[in-house]
């Protein structure tokens, strides 16, 4: 098949409006997957992928589809990562395309999510084809959803094509508009190969697999190929297309979405937005866009159980093998014991680890306040990063400290406006510029610091605007602020677990709240025992946790003294296992029903 | 009740802290009758209920028992518990007492028996008094019927005025009443009137205890269902009400929950905590003796197949070390409001961590939960509704060293 009867298109939409329901339908119109092999939502394999109704790895699929004018067609279907966090991720998914089909849901119109991915696909000059979805639904509103796609996202309204992925409308529109408006792969004349990495896997026995798009030049079994941002050259052991599933085949060619198994073992050497070319004739530029990944979030992750820290030691390194953009180190904690600093792309990330390591490897966790990375400038002019506030140097040798800002698309009812401002205000964040959606919308664009919506923003979000609310963001500047390292001190000896780095303004309220949530779930002790917020040595903050009022056995006699004392052992016992603040001795569970929050 | 006066000082003579296991220390024998006519809610002693063959087979046991242990010196106090030992007929009643007596070795300084109010009769006392039993404990509980009939009891509060005033008539040397607060459903008023109505029978002798939680109870049942709810601030306050109202009376505390007019205090129990020797008979009783503490087997057949077999049936079996026997006379010797004498406990124990345990005192002591005289230590009222955190403190002190 002539490379110019190849079509290379992903799907993008907000969650929930219908994806992977569309992925689907394409799939079986095409005869690529029988009705009966589809479970429902084919592509999205991993549980909390289709649970959560968001894509975190890749499922490309290669489709041949006969079209109206006879020919048959070549179609390479990218399925998405959905989510802000992935950001990177999905811009090289939409690098390796030329055409992007937009989904908008019917009853619910644009979504923040939308914007920011429609955005996404124009810088990649991707051909945009709008679909309307779910038209069934008793609260379409067309209308609307036309009326959005101009004046929201600039796109003709005649160009959007009805479909519901459910009932199968519009399925055969689409695949004609796939054919139709999406350019034939770009590129295809330049003089060597070059192979773009947009995904990869790791398999135990395989080795590192990685998933390509292929620009110029071609690639099959036994060439040696180079990855160009490190020159790294390795032997090619297996290519292939997806069907969805691997299925191996002689050569990848132009235009060609497939895999590359090589000899590379260590997953990180296999980095998304590389670009291969073959090691014979190599290329001399990179395909565009190459971007080394770092985490912008921040927490420590520990076992509940101290036991569990090898088996989640092991967890986290499986997990890293399929996910280069998550870093790990160990820490200790006094309060938490041996853990791991970890670092993600995003909050969304953050939970999915967090997720997936409960899950599919049963390991109880509990974790830190998350942290962003801090630039501080020390006297003397030496720059730092600081993602764990334990970290911090002292107050008097610091500079400044600069702080990482989002700039947020807010999408929320008329109604909920004034509670959005003020939350945004709380947030210290300052909202510059509101457009009406529609009667009842209006999308707020504002600037946040990164630390304050790592909590609970997205949560008071919702609440506010009765779960009508979304919100998107990209990474904006780091900014100069005002912000102190605040120790939480039990008896005057800081628990580091819950140091944090706060704004001036906010520490005394934060400080307060922390020590009344503490005092709280510490359970009631013997001696008195105090709790105190300080920054730099000085209180800001303070509260006293309950004394023990009655801890005594009515009856001993001769009888009760072998069972008292075994009590008495085994609560001796249990005290070892409790974390050790200075000379107070509190269940590790206090700790974690704080951070638990 | 009106010719009661304060406290004579002297009071602490009898509750003086003594050392612990002197060689030729006092002994005492506790004899375990495992009778019940039901059980009630939130005891958790073993009994079971009585057959004519079963009281016939209890008492040749405790005989074949007796004749297992190694009678060296006299013995100084008795106690008969159960179970419920007024449950006997007055001849099973004398058979068990000339068994016992006939090991004693001399007349004891005291000797207690239990007795539920409702099996209290004249002809049962008369045997008691001509053994030489000199103390009753009547299980009063509560004089409320609502309560009574919520523990499971199965006494009217009239049957408790009758047992009294027939074990006062009987001429008993020292009587005592034990009662319970913290009952589910009993507020701080109904507790003082139970207090009030005991104070009026004007006894030697009153132990108040909180009500425990025991696994195997049916308490233990309802309060695991979450019908009965724990509130140890309520509890401390009975606790505290109770001793105010008892010291005003004329009552002297000696233990948490023990309180005697002077002259008055069980020799018995307060021999047990200086962690003296004392003997165990019957199923379920504790022993500690001839370097061992244990407990028998808490099932009246096996009990009995053991001792027809000429062997005792000890369980549990824990060696008595210099160190856990200095650990456990700190401990529960601070359960007793005259406390330890810290100098007779470094002579028992002299390898002990004493300048870790020196500094967990002193915490004690700085955080108002102990008071230190020289080497006397005891607990402040505070301190005493803490007696169970202070002695794991304690223990902790004592490091991975300690016997457990």
């Amino acid at each position: 098949m002539p490379v110019s009867r190849t079509r290379n298109f992903c799907i993008i939409a907000h969650v929930d409006h219908g994806k992977t329901t569309l992925s689907d339908r394409l799939l079986e119109h095409t005869n690529t997957v029988s009705q009966r092999m589809l479970t429902a939502q084919h592509l999205d394999s991993m549980d909390l992928e289709k649970e959560r109704g968001i894509t975190i790895k890749s499922h490309p699929v290669t489709m041949t589809y006969r079209a109206q004018d006879g020919k048959d067609y070549k179609l390479n279907l990218m399925d998405t990562p959905g989510h802000v966090d992935f950001s990177y991720e999905v811009s090289r998914s939409l690098a390796a395309c030329e055409g992007a089909v937009l989904l908008i849901d019917a009853g619910q119109g644009v979504e923040a999510q939308t914007v920011a991915n429609a955005h996404l696909a124009f810088a990649q000059q991707l051909k945009v084809i709008p679909v309307i979805n779910k038209i069934d639904l008793p609260s379409a509103n067309l209308e609307l959803c036309t009326r959005q796609l101009e004046d929201i996202l600039t796109i003709p309204a005649e160009e959007a094509i009805l479909a519901s992925g459910k009932s199968g409308i519009g399925i055969v529109d689409i695949l004609e508009a796939v054919v139709a408006r999406v350019p034939s792969p770009r590129w295809t004349d330049y003089p060597q190969a070059r192979i773009l990495v947009f995904d990869s896997l790791y398999d135990a026995y395989r080795g590192c697999i990685a998933y390509v798009r292929v620009f110029s030049g071609s690639i099959k079994a036994h060439d040696m190929m180079m990855l160009m941002s490190t020159g790294q050259k390795a032997e090619v052991k297996e290519v292939g297309i997806f069907t969805p599933k691997m299925e191996k085949c002689a050569t990848l060619g132009p235009g060609d979405v497939g895999y590359i198994v090589s000899s590379i073992k260590t997953p990180a050497d296999v980095k998304t937005g590389d670009t291969i070319t073959l090691a014979a004739r190599p290329a001399t530029e990179m395909l565009p866009g190459y971007k080394e990944v770092r985490p912008m979030v921040f927490c420590g992750l520990y076992p509940l159980e101290s036991d569990d820290y090898e088996k989640l030691k092991a967890g986290l390194a499986r997990l890293q093998l399929n996910d280069a953009a998550f870093v790990y180190s160990s820490e200790s904690s006094i309060a938490l014991g041996f853990g791991f600093r970890c670092g993600f792309l995003g909050l969304l990330h953050m939970e999915i680890i967090q997720e997936r390591v409960r899950r599919e490897h049963d390991v109880d966790i509990i974790s830190t306040y998350p942290s962003v990375i801090y630039h501080i400038v020390k006297q003397g002019g030496e720059k730092i990063e600081v993602d764990n506030p334990v970290n911090m140097p002292d107050p008097g040798t610091i500079l400044e400290i600069r702080e990482p800002t989002i700039r947020a698309s807010i999408i929320i009812p008329n109604d909920s406006m004034g509670d959005m401002l003020s939350l945004i205000m709380e947030k210290r964040g300052m909202c510059d510029h509101t457009t009406t959606l529609d009667m009842n919308r209006v999308m707020l664009s504002a600037i946040l610091p990164l630390n304050e919506i790592l909590v609970d923003f997205n949560d008071r979000l919702k609440s506010i605007t009765h779960g009508y609310g979304s919100m998107d963001y990209e990474l904006g500047e780091y900014v100069v602020s005002d912000l102190v390292k605040m120790d939480i001190m039990i008896n005057g000896d800081p628990v580091d677990a819950f140091a944090c780095i706060v704004h001036r303004e906010k520490a005394e309220g934060k400080g307060r709240q922390l020590c009344e949530k503490l005092a709280e779930i510490i359970p009631p002790q013997m001696f008195k025992v105090a709790i105190q917020a300080a920054i730099g040595g000085k209180v800001i903050a303070r509260d006293n946790v309950r004394e023990m009022r009655k801890d005594v056995t009515a009856k001993c006699y001769g009888g009760d003294i072998s069972r008292k004392r075994k009590l008495l052992d085994k609560q001796k016992e249990g005290k070892k296992k409790m974390k050790q603040i200075g000379k107070v001795s509190i269940p590790p569970d206090a700790f974690i029903q704080v951070l638990k929050n | 009740m009106g010719e009661m006066t304060a406290m004579p000082p002297g009071c602490t003579q009898v509750a003086a802290p003594g050392s612990p296991r002197s060689p030729d220390g006092p002994l005492g024998l506790y004899v375990h009758v495992p009778f019940c006519a039901a059980t009630c809610d939130f005891c958790a002693f073993y009994q079971t209920v009585p057959t004519a063959d079963g009281v016939g087979h209890y008492l040749e046991g405790i005989a074949a028992e007796a004749a297992l242990v190694e009678w060296t010196r006299p013995v100084n106090t008795v106690f008969w518990g159960g179970g419920t030992p007024g449950l006997l007929a007055p001849v099973d009643l004398l058979r068990l007492g000339t068994t016992v007596r006939a090991r004693l070795g001399g007349e004891p300084e005291e000797w207690t028996v239990e007795l539920a109010p409702a099996s209290v009769t004249a002809a049962r006392l008369e045997v008691l008094r001509e053994l030489g039993v000199t103390r009753v404990s009547l299980g009063v509980q509560s004089f409320q019927p609502g309560l009574l009939d919520a523990l499971g009891r199965l006494h009217t509060r009239e049957q408790v005025f009758r047992a009294y005033g027939l074990v006062r008539a009987a001429g008993f040397a020292s009587v005592n009443l034990d009662l319970m607060f913290a009952l589910p459903g009993q507020d701080e008023a109904a507790w003082l009137a139970d207090l009030g109505a005991a104070l009026a029978l004007a006894p030697d002798h009153l132990s108040t205890y909180c009500l425990t939680f025991e696994e195997d109870t049916k308490l233990w049942v309802k309060l695991s269902q979450g019908r009965v709810k724990l509130d140890p601030e309520h509890e401390a306050r009975l606790y505290e009400m109770t001793w105010a109202r008892l010291a005003a009376a004329g009552y002297a505390q000696y233990e948490v929950s023990n309180f005697a007019r002077p002259g008055h205090a069980c020799r018995h129990n307060l021999n047990t905590w200086r962690m003296h020797e004392w003997i165990g008979l019957g199923p379920s009783a504790a022993s500690q003796h001839a370097g061992f503490r244990g407990a028998n087997i808490a099932d009246l057949g096996r009990w009995l197949a053991h001792v027809a077999r000429g062997e005792r049936a000890t369980e549990d079996r824990v060696m008595l070390t210099p160190a856990l026997l200095a650990e456990d006379a700190l401990i529960f010797g601070l359960r007793m409001n005259a406390g330890v004498d810290l100098a007779a406990l470094r002579v028992l124990f002299p390898a002990a961590p004493w300048t870790d345990v020196a500094a967990t005192i002193a915490r004690l002591v700085d955080g108002g939960l102990a008071k230190r005289d020289d080497d006397m230590l005891c607990l402040t009222p505070r301190g005493r509704l803490l007696a169970d955190a202070v002695g794991t403190e304690l223990l902790g002190a004592f490091g991975a060293n300690a016997v457990g």
